[in-house]
Formats: structure tokens, sequence, C-alpha cells
């Protein structure tokens, strides 16, 4: 079979099913209580972003704490779209290609890194 | 008779709501693994209909499992479709040179997933 790639065939693919208002009711209750129980996890997960770029602006941030960061960014960006948080996917991508090279990114962007967790963070605590 | 579906997935809630998405929206089972080298295991024993496979997992990645389920006679056959949340045009061309049958995107819409899957495999 042709590898095709499914972004492009979503659109094309809608069924009744994903139509069926009362079966988008119960998935969107569902995947509420499953946010709230993975809510600690991704709130420390935000949290060792903020950390990162609070210690690139100090100059104390290790190749561990950098290759960590990076990796929760890109579960991050992963996971909070498919809870509907479009922009903390966004967010979580930026911060991961920042993040993405060999050596820590200039010290010059850590007021945005700064900004980007920040802003993560209050989309994160403001998901109900 | 349902669809049968193996999630292999490290991350619990990626793992999860796909899992959730699937059963409430489809109507499919779903069998899950949280390492590839687990997957391998469930697809020889539950004979999945497709499988789910995240590319970025701690020691045996999406791509090292893709390659041994295709050596295994028991799981060559089975459709396997990367879930990834790299969005380079690069890794994209990676991946679609493996051999999968697709590469679908993380995030994904909980809603259209199994129309994504059942669209991309020619299911009704």
């Amino acid at each position: 079979m042709t590898p095709s790639f499914a972004m492009k065939t979503a659109a094309q693919s809608a069924s009744a099913s994903a139509s069926d208002p009362a079966k988008a009711r119960e998935l969107s209750a569902a995947l509420d209580l499953l946010w709230t129980r993975f809510l600690p996890e991704i709130r420390q997960r935000a949290d060792q972003l903020e950390d990162a770029a609070a210690a690139l602006a100090a100059n104390t941030l290790s190749t561990a704490q950098r290759e960590a960061a990076h990796h929760v960014a890109h579960n991050l960006a992963g996971t909070l779209g498919t809870f509907n948080l479009t922009r903390g996917t966004e967010l979580a991508r930026e911060f991961e290609l920042l993040f993405s090279g060999e050596v820590a990114p200039a010290n010059t962007i850590a007021g945005h890194l700064a900004a980007i967790a920040r802003e993560l963070r209050t989309i994160v605590d403001s998901r109900k | 008779m349902p669809r049968k579906i193996l999630i292999i997935d490290d991350e619990d809630d990626i793992r999860e709501v796909a899992a959730l998405s699937l059963e409430s929206v489809a109507g499919w089972e779903v069998v899950t693994a949280s390492s590839g080298a687990q997957g391998l295991a469930r697809a020889v024993e539950h004979q999945p209909d497709a499988i789910l496979l995240d590319v970025m997992m701690p020691g045996m990645d999406g791509p090292s499992t893709f390659r041994e389920l295709r050596k295994n006679p028991a799981t060559a056959k089975i459709p396997v479709l990367l879930l990834t949340a790299k969005v380079q045009t690069s890794d994209q061309r990676r991946f679609a040179d493996l051999g999968v049958e697709s590469v679908l995107f993380k995030p994904f819409d909980p809603l259209t997933l199994a129309n994504e899957i059942s669209g991309v495999l020619g299911w009704k």
C-alpha cells in the first residue's frame, strides 16, 4: 500500500459516528475525566519547562536538564492539542524547536522561553 | 465483529485518550502496550487488525518496533500506522520510507481518529 498522510485525509473521512452529537458529548465528558487524572503530570511537565527557562537565564542549564526539557516539550506538544488546547501545542512545539540543538540556545532568548513557559502554564491551569 | 487495534505508546495520557477515542467513537476493541517490546508480544498474542505505533519511545523506538513486526511472520502483514508529534518534513519522509501504511500526527482529534484510521486503511 502506498504510504499516505492522514492529516490530508481527515477532513475527507468525516462520517456519521464522528458527527453524532450524543457521542461527541460522551467523549468530551470522558476526556475531561482523563484530563483531571493526568493534570498533575501535565503540570509537572509545565514546571520543568519553567525551570529550564530560568536555568538558561541564570546560565546554569545542564545538558541533562536541556534534554529533559526538550523531551517534555515534545510530549506536551503531542498531548495538549489532543485535549483541545491548540495554543498549548503551538507553544510547546516552539519550546521544543528552540531546545532541539546539540547545544543550549543563547541565553538572550531566555526571556522569550520564560514567557512561553508561563503562557503554557496558564493554559494548562485554565482548562476546566 | 469489531475491529481490534493495538496502540503502542509510552505516554500514558496519549495511549488512554487514543484508546478511549477508538472504543467510544468506533466501538473497536483496543489492546495497549507501553513499550516496543511489550507491543511485539501483544501483537503476536492478539493479532490486531491494525497497529497504532508511537515513534519516540525509550528503548525500542517506533521504527525499530516496526522493523521487528515485519520480520516476524506472525505480525508481518498487520497494517501499521505511525503516530508522531514530529512535524518536520524530513522526519515525515523518513517515516513514510519505512513502509508503514500511514503516518498520523499528534495532537490528533479524538473525535475523528477512528475515521482517519478507517480512511487510510480503506475500512468501511
